[in-house]
């Protein structure tokens, strides 16, 4: 009864015109269709009240897209709130569901990180306002508990001093060190996300040959000026920032700088393992990220060229589980580094992510076997890094290890 | 390998049983407790009936034993081996590999699958409840800002009552003042699958007029319930205000067209299919089988309904076993023609068990044959980038190699074939193939790596100078890619050229661009690859049979043959089906 009342009152009072059908119905005996169905004419009155859009005769795809958009995002789907039109127009570019469902999942959880960081913010912004005003309360009160600021006599080291002594040494290496290329070659080979991740692994390496107490020359050669990846570097640096790096940038390819028989071209897919690491070649290493594997381009690229290639001892060295034996750039940045350092490839290939082995294999192995025919000669665990042929017990060991 | 264990243990065991009695050691995989390591692994090999076993009854029982996995008798052999490319292959294979390695598919099975949103326990109401009894529970429940939304999808799991969504949805406008889009959606879907056709009109009004437009999982649904109902027309509707950002997934056109054929509408139905068709998309099963049901009914479709049959055959599409089963039903209501079908298995040779008559072969043309050449040098060897796979230099010496020696009968993919088993050596596994293949009076091509010429443990230089003797040799580079020279001299040998390889050659199909070259592909592959079914060393080598006919949906004037999937979770794509079904006329 209470509800009943209760019920028509809110229909009264929301909108005099809508004729209340409650009343005239037998209470007892429709009174719960009555509940049910409540709700259909509250909503159908709150449509009157709605604009009716008009459509207008040119609607763009960019209007559709963000049509769909939106109405994904009223359904509950996964999809930011707010999109820009640099997004709208990449989202129209791409052409099947699937491929537009990932890229709007991808903006919706840039979107949600920047809304958590920005609530983090204003909290502790809020939490050192509160502080400040109890200190200085304190302070007033007379009750000084917590001390003023100490005075010291040790100086503060500010990070830019740590900068400008990086600075120093980068510069000194691109005068007397020792070369290291980045082969700029594979833009046609990339999608967009594959560029924009080569350049952020670029942009990582390069923080950390700058940090090491002897750093590479790098170059970043067969750079095009109209080419995606100086767009990528420019937007990801900023204008100023790149031009100031402490690199070599040139759209000359790595032939054309250096002699040939200087060049070592760093491929997982090669056949020649590296031994030792040699100060007097020039290391070149491709700026590729391959998420959709193309196995073999950068050993094409250095056969064309009839360079030397060389792979890393993954194999002599640890004993693998499952996973490419791709490394990111800057994780090779990381142990060439090393490897230059100190010689050792224990040391250095820490940097090989450890989920994809389970350890050093303790084993000394006098002699690397340069070419295919290793296949006995490891023990049995070791995948040795075929050209794909892979045995049927080795790769059901990769099956099982995966289930 | 498997095979070679298998025919090792054949051998034991016939030294301890005078014939095919029933040993006790085949059956029991716990005969890992044997003190013989080779034993166990051999029996365990065993179990698998992937291995041939050499019947001499009837293809029935071996049929049976393809379709079954279990049952079978060591008496009984297979009259043929059993392909790598029949159906539930590859299934099977990985399922033994699994049971071999000790991993218990129970244990796996039994993982608890992971939540997904909105599945945390709650405890719902089993009768319309009154706003003030939702209020009380929404202010015992742990998310209250959630609370709605859990409700519902709850409601929407357990497949609840509609009046207690009704009841929610009153508390909610009571509480709010409105309903959002998403509470109104997943109520959508609670109708829709329970099928309350008025709640499913007016909630399509309420949408229509409270919202911009409809999204895309709306109008599928709307597109859905309104088939089912008189309204149909509408659907079509919002099939086309669909249209705009996205196209309509398969499932769309299959309800609209359902719904057409339900209500006797077969123009605009075939319409739409055309319509489909138009737009690249891919039929659903389904959609067929509305079709075919609707011809069953209403006479006049028989033309469009052939050229479905002509698509299937097209694009190589099985039928599974729902659409099948119409088919059969169409062909046997077509008026004063008398069709019966019958579902048969076919010989290896090509012949129906039913009706005996011979299938297409799986030889290409001479045309088809050319254009496969031209596609497969042009896409497969040099690709976008010659130097991926080969050289420019290697590839015309191979060239010039093959132009200067006579046509051969089989090429041979060495590393491939040296590593079919692991109890022997490389070159020793070689030799026998080589030697077997000789005395059959074939002339052979045996392609390997440059390693191989290398004097090594498994290398032997004796075998290697014997292989030499016995067959043309050609070695690439160790970084170079061997299959595509198989490939290329497979072709270029002639139509009778076989290749031999445990490879399925998958990537390399891959990069043929368009689907009709990848099906020539198949065709030809099915057709010419030869696989080593067993070797033991000191034994005969056997092959798999190749089968002699193709498996498509065919006619040949006074018959159909239509092979369909009795499982299609059984059957790789690599793969092709075993069971058919035969239409005959009767005169």
């Amino acid at each position: 009864m209470m509800f009943l009342r209760s019920c028509s009152l809110a229909l009264r009072c929301r909108n005099p015109r809508v004729s209340i059908r409650a009343f005239s119905s037998s209470r007892s005996a429709g009174k719960d269709a009555l509940d049910l169905d409540a709700w259909k004419t509250v909503m159908r009155s709150q449509a009157l009240r709605e604009q009716s859009e008009s459509e207008s005769p040119s609607r763009s795809a960019l209007d559709d897209n963000r049509e769909l958009v939106e109405m994904w995002h009223q359904a509950g789907k996964f999809v930011p709130k707010n999109i820009t039109d640099e997004q709208l127009e990449e989202l129209a570019r791409l052409a099947t569901r699937s491929a537009k469902k990932k890229y709007l999942k991808f903006l919706a959880i840039k979107e949600s990180h920047k809304i958590s960081k920005k609530e983090k913010q204003e909290k502790n912004k809020s939490e050192r306002e509160a502080e400040t005003v109890t200190f200085k309360e304190n302070v007033k009160e007379g009750e000084c508990e917590q001390e003023a600021p100490k005075n010291t006599f040790l100086l503060r080291f500010w990070s830019s001093s740590g900068d400008r002594e990086q600075s120093w040494r980068a510069a000194q290496a691109m005068r007397f060190g020792q070369p290291l290329v980045y082969d700029m070659s594979y833009e046609h080979h990339m999608s967009r996300r594959e560029m924009e991740n080569t350049v952020a692994q670029l942009m990582e390496s390069e923080g950390w040959n700058r940090r090491a107490a002897d750093p590479f020359h790098l170059h970043f050669c067969g750079l095009q000026p109209d080419g995606a990846y100086l767009r990528e570097l420019c937007r990801r640096y900023g204008p100023q920032t790149w031009d100031r790096l402490l690199i070599t940038a040139t759209e000359r390819t790595h032939v054309e700088m250096f002699p040939q028989q200087d060049l070592v071209y760093l491929t997982a897919d090669s056949k020649q393992v590296l031994q030792a690491f040699d100060h007097s070649k020039v290391y070149i290493i491709g700026a590729m990220v391959d998420r959709s594997i193309h196995s073999g381009v950068s050993l094409a690229n250095a056969k064309r060229l009839r360079l030397t290639t060389a792979r890393l001892p993954l194999d002599e060295h640890l004993d693998w589980e499952c996973g490419a034996k791709n490394l990111t750039l800057d994780q090779m940045m990381r142990i060439l580094i090393t490897l230059k350092h100190t010689g050792s490839w224990e040391k250095a290939l820490e940097f090989v992510p450890k989920r994809k082995h389970t350890g050093f294999t303790g084993v000394t192995k006098s002699r690397f076997v340069p070419n295919d025919s290793s296949r006995s000669r490891f023990p049995a665990g070791a995948q040795s890094r075929t050209d794909g042929r892979k045995k049927q017990a080795e790769r059901d060991k990769c099956w099982e290890h995966r289930d | 390998m498997g095979s070679l264990v298998v025919s090792k243990s054949r051998t034991c065991i016939k030294h301890l049983c005078t014939s095919w009695v029933v040993n006790p050691l085949y059956f029991r995989p716990t005969l890992a407790y044997l003190p013989q390591q080779s034993i166990m692994h051999t029996v365990r090999f065993i179990i698998n009936p992937h291995t041939q076993y050499y019947s001499t009854k009837g293809d029935k029982q071996a049929h049976d034993r393809v379709a079954k996995e279990k049952g079978f008798t060591p008496r009984t052999r297979p009259a043929f081996p059993n392909s790598v490319f029949t159906a539930g292959t590859a299934k099977r294979t990985a399922e033994y590999m699994k049971k071999r390695a000790g991993v218990d598919t129970e244990e796996l099975s039994n993982n608890t699958p992971a939540r997904g949103r909105g599945s945390v326990k709650v405890a719902l109401p089993d009768h319309p409840l009154t706003t003030s009894e939702w209020a009380k529970v929404k202010e015992s429940s742990s998310k209250p800002e959630r609370f709605e939304m859990q409700m519902m999808e709850g409601l929407l799991a357990t497949n609840a009552d509609i009046n207690i969504a009704k009841s929610l949805l009153a508390y909610v406008v009571q509480d709010k003042g409105t309903v959002s889009y998403e509470l109104l959606l997943r109520y959508l879907t609670l109708c829709v699958t329970g099928g309350h056709h008025s709640e499913v009109f007016d909630t399509y009004d309420i949408m229509k007029t409270c919202f911009k437009t409809l999204d895309t999982g709306a109008s599928s649904l709307f597109i859905k319930g309104f088939s089912q109902t008189e309204r149909w027309r509408e659907a079509l509707m919002v099939l086309e205000g669909m249209k705009k950002a996205l196209l309509p997934s398969p499932r769309n056109y299959s309800d609209t067209i359902a719904g057409a054929a339900l209500h006797g509408d077969t123009e605009t139905s075939w319409m739409l299919y055309d319509e489909l068709l138009e737009l690249g998309l891919v039929p659903n099963q389904d959609t067929w089988q509305c079709l075919f049901q609707s011809g069953i009914t209403q006479r006049g479709q028989e033309d469009k309904l052939f050229s479905v049959l002509s698509h299937m055959r097209d694009n190589q599409i099985y039928p599974e076993e729902p659409l099948i089963q119409t088919i059969k039903a169409w062909f046997e209501s077509l008026p004063d023609q008398k069709w019966s079908g019958k579902f048969s298995y076919v010989a290896p040779s090509g012949e129906c068990k039913n009706c005996k008559t011979s299938l297409e072969s799986i030889q290409l043309t001479e045309e088809e044959y050319a254009a496969l050449k031209d596609k497969v040098m042009k896409k497969v060897i040099e690709g976008s980038d010659v130097f991926k796979k080969t050289t420019p230099e290697e590839l015309q010496s191979f060239k010039s190699f093959v132009k200067q020696r006579p046509p051969f009968d089989i090429v041979i993919d060495g590393l491939n074939v040296a590593n079919t088993t692991p109890k022997a050596t490389h070159s020793e596994t070689l030799l026998a193939v080589v030697s077997e293949l000789e005395q059959q009076g074939l002339n052979i091509l045996v392609l390997g790596r440059k390693h191989m010429l290398q004097p090594s443990r498994n290398w032997d230089r004796q075998n290697m100078n014997k292989i030499k003797q016995k067959a043309h040799c050609f070695f690439t580079e160790n970084i170079s890619e061997d299959d595509p020279f198989l490939l290329y001299a497979a072709l270029h040998s002639g139509v009778h050229c076989n290749f031999l390889s445990r490879d399925l050659m998958r990537d390399h199909k891959a990069c043929l661009s368009d689907s009709a070259t990848r099906r020539l592909f198949f065709k030809w592959q099915r057709g010419h690859q030869l696989v080593i079914s067993h070797y033991v060393p000191g034994k005969r080598v056997r092959f798999q049979r190749i089968l002699a006919y193709d498996t498509i949906v065919q006619t040949s004037g006074g018959s159909w043959h239509i092979p369909y999937d009795e499982n299609r979770g059984d059957r790789a794509t690599y793969e092709v089906p075993q069971k058919w079904l035969c239409l005959t006329q009767e005169h």
